[in-house]
């Protein structure tokens, strides 16, 4: 059984199909769009439920929208599952009641009662179900209250919606409609009326369908016809304006008989607004929220935490391999390999589990609680000055964790346009990844100022992506078109534990990155480090490490660290960023990080350290990055063109860094 | 000295293997946390407004 | 004009014609339309965005948008 679940966007449909299915069958995409495909087990068995795009209308506007009509009209669906949002009622209606015209087998799942009643309003569901024919079914998604229920009503024998024309669109809309079915009868399994109607409405995916069911031009006789007479008719602006119209009556009365409503509830969420998306407020409330996670990351929480499982590393568990590997006489290859490959390249990483986790919990506190779309209106009079859109802080914001779910965050951007120049822009958000090279640099050279550098390296990413945004949108990417509507949900209080499911759903990426890539890698790196052209463990400077190095090092002469030990690094960063640090823990391997980083005076001056780091921040998006920006974009040229702008950059602002610098007697 | 080759050929042929697997999927676009199987359970973090 | 008014205000919108194709059809998604009646919630500084309030609906426009919806004051 293909059971479809359906609704406007933001009524809890992700947290729904969660609930309903076990696992998942497919996620794809619908092809030629970039809207995600989603199709689940669902529960008991009782088939597929696929999991449709957050809809107003089965009249689309996009291409992104015109998939639901698409799947209505070429798949085979069985059930459909109509998701509302209680407190949205009046508007939630209107794609019900086309749905209803549709014909099927269907069911709807009453979601956000509790949000209903918090704002005083109370619906009478069972009234509903009589007046629209169908089962309505209150659930709370985001607890799974309900469910139960719905997936028992799904699964009963029949479900067929006892009314017919629930609409009724007036004496000359319901003739045309007899007449349109008329050229139709027999052709289509469809519901005529249902396909009558979208076509007075202007839907282009429909006309299509039907056209090639037919003679067009009969239709269309019929479409002029009725719009003619109903132009007599004072107030008539357009067929799609007028059907409108029949439904909001329709549904006026419906919303009469089934909702009552107390006036007097100021919602929490308009109280949090009033003040949080204040005129004077708004800006400064941001900043400073920023200023305080950026502050719990990397200084009062999160380095301390880092500080002790890098301890634990380089003692204990240090001190374990050791012993377990001189008891089983373990050789001097398999020693080195263990200690100063795995344990300093996999642990150099793993040290920054809590910053990172800190940095992503805050990121998913922002996102459930339905701060950001805040922060999108907030933000959006400095974005568009540059070009871009309010929304498109959003996936930038996200970008601070990974770039690669920001990029693809950039899907809610409608015009393409914007979206482009969101998804080249982001990669200078400054990712989790880039973190443990920035911590390893200011702890050796700037120890007395850490969070302050470190900030000014993510201020100089954001400071770069407007700058180079106003460029491009003048230059390359120039348009009229710009689309910023956005919808400000409630806000939610996040439950602890979706809280810490968002978190480690992030958070584990990075963790698994380090046991397999950075394992994988420091493996080979270590080995590339340990052999030469003249055998084995050679002296680091002749091993093919070196040798692979020296060969672009040169480029990096004029910016300050024109080493083969950094053309490693920056070498393998492309990989995966977090590489950089790995590869240079191993090459300069030391027992504590105390000693790495006296080490690392002899290689490089502050200046140096400082130009090094401005590169690794806007240098070239890691390898993931590279293949997300070209799935969003399906265009080699621009993916080409994210590459290499970020390395022009790159070279170009640690050039006037480290030559500015020298000039100035820094250096 | 069999402790070493065994030792050896683990670490070497899981980190090959971690290697080929990660770069695949890497082009492919998807962020470290996707499983191997073409479901992907986190949706890599996209924020819960897109297409609830 | 709706750009004229202030937080709190309280408009009935007469005409939407004048706004934007792509902006007019969303409002209209969101349920807002001729007849709607809105709330002006806060309006951002230095001409940024406005948002408003619909039956319950927070949604945020810009303020080129926003002027040119025809609003009678309640």
């Amino acid at each position: 059984m293909e059971i479809a679940l359906i609704g406007n966007p933001n009524t809890g449909k992700t947290s729904l199909f969660n609930n309903l299915t076990g696992s998942y069958e497919y996620v794809g995409n619908w092809s030629g769009v970039t809207v995600e495909k989603k199709v689940g087990v669902f529960k008991k068995n009782l088939g597929h439920l696929i999991d449709l795009p957050g809809v107003y209308t089965l009249n689309p506007l996009s291409k992104d929208e015109g998939v639901v009509t698409s799947f209505f009209l070429n798949e085979s669906v069985d059930r459909l599952l109509n998701i509302l949002d209680a407190s949205q009622l009046e508007r939630n209606l209107h794609l019900t009641l086309q749905l209803l015209e549709f014909e099927k087998p269907a069911l709807i799942g009453l979601n956000m009662i509790d949000v209903a009643n918090k704002r005083g309003i109370q619906i009478d569901y069972m009234k509903l179900s009589e007046i629209l024919g169908v089962s309505v079914v209150p659930v709370v998604a985001r607890s799974g209250k309900g469910c139960d229920k719905l997936v028992d009503v799904i699964g009963a024998k029949s479900i067929q919606p006892t009314k017919k024309n629930l609409t009724y669109y007036g004496k000359e809309l319901e003739e045309a409609i007899t007449a349109f079915s008329g050229e139709l009868t027999g052709k289509t399994n469809h519901s005529l009326r249902f396909l009558a109607v979208q076509y007075f409405e202007g839907n282009e995916y429909v006309k299509n369908y039907v056209n090639g069911l037919t003679n067009p031009q009969k239709l269309k006789a019929i479409m002029e016809k009725l719009e003619s007479e109903l132009q007599k008719q004072t107030d008539f602006k357009s067929l799609t304006n007028f059907i409108y119209l029949k439904r909001k009556e329709v549904i006026e009365k419906i919303i009469a008989e089934v909702a009552r409503k107390s006036d007097t509830v100021i919602p929490l969420s308009e109280k949090i607004d009033s003040i949080v998306t204040n005129r004077y407020l708004g800006m400064p409330i941001f900043l400073l929220l920023m200023y305080f996670m950026f502050m719990l990351t990397f200084d009062w929480l999160g380095t301390p935490l880092s500080d002790v499982l890098d301890a634990f590393l380089t003692g204990p568990v240090t001190a374990g391999f050791e012993k377990v590997l001189g008891a089983i006489h373990a050789s001097a290859f398999i020693h080195a390999l263990i200690i100063e490959g795995l344990v300093a390249g996999v642990g150099g990483v793993l040290v920054f589990v809590p910053q990172i986790f800190i940095l992503f919990f805050f990121i998913s506190l922002l996102e459930d609680s339905g701060y950001m779309a805040r922060v999108a209106l907030v933000m959006d009079r400095i974005m568009e000055s540059v070009g871009l859109n309010g929304k498109a802080f959003i996936p930038m914001m996200i970008g601070f964790g990974c770039n690669v779910p920001g990029i693809m965050a950039a899907r809610t951007i409608e015009t393409p346009r914007e979206r482009l120049l969101t998804i080249l822009l982001t990669p200078l958000m400054s990712c989790s990844a880039r973190l443990p090279v920035y911590a390893l640099f200011v702890g050796a050279f700037f120890a007395a100022h850490k969070a302050f550098v470190v900030l000014s390296l993510y201020v100089l990413g954001i400071v770069v992506a407007l700058v180079l945004a106003k460029v491009f949108s003048t230059t390359l990417l120039k348009s009229e078109t710009s689309l910023f509507v956005i919808e400000l949900p409630p806000y939610r209080l996040p439950q602890f534990q979706s809280l810490w499911k968002s978190t480690w759903d992030k958070g584990k990426g990075f963790v698994r990155k380090a046991g397999t890539f950075i394992f994988a890698g420091s493996v080979f790196i270590w080995l590339l480090s340990y052999a030469g052209p003249k055998g084995l463990n050679v002296d680091m400077d002749h091993s093919f490490l070196a040798a692979i190095g020296n060969i672009i090092a040169p480029i990096f002469d004029p910016i300050g660290f024109g080493t083969w030990q950094a053309s490693a690094s920056l070498i393998t960063g492309f990989l995966a960023k977090e590489a950089i640090i790995s590869t240079m823990n191993i090459i300069y391997f030391v027992p504590n990080d105390a000693g790495l980083q006296a080490l690392l005076a002899h290689y490089y001056t502050p200046l140096a350290a400082y130009s090094f780091m401005v590169f690794i921040l806007l240098y070239i998006p890691c390898l993931a990055t590279v293949a997300t920006i070209y799935k969003e974009t399906n265009s080699k040229k621009w993916t080409a063109f994210s590459m290499i702008y970020a390395f022009v950059i790159a070279y170009v602002l640690s050039l006037i860094i480290y030559q500015g610098g020298m000039l100035l007697g820094i250096g | 000295m069999i402790a070493n080759i065994i030792i050896g050929a683990a670490i070497f042929g899981y980190a090959t293997w971690a290697l080929v697997k990660f770069i695949n999927k890497s082009k492919k676009g998807k962020c470290a946390a996707c499983e191997l199987k073409n479901s992907c359970s986190s949706q890599c973090g996209l924020p819960p407004n897109i297409n609830e | 004009m709706f750009g004229s008014l202030k937080t709190g205000d309280k408009g009935k919108i007469l005409d939407l014609s004048h706004v934007g194709h792509l902006v007019q059809r969303r409002l209209l998604d969101l349920g807002i339309t001729e007849g709607s009646e809105v709330c002006v919630k806060c309006v951002m500084p230095f001409g940024g965005p406005i948002m408003i309030e619909s039956c319950g609906q927070c949604v945020g426009i810009r303020r080129k948008e926003a002027v040119q919806i025809e609003v009678e004051r309640i």
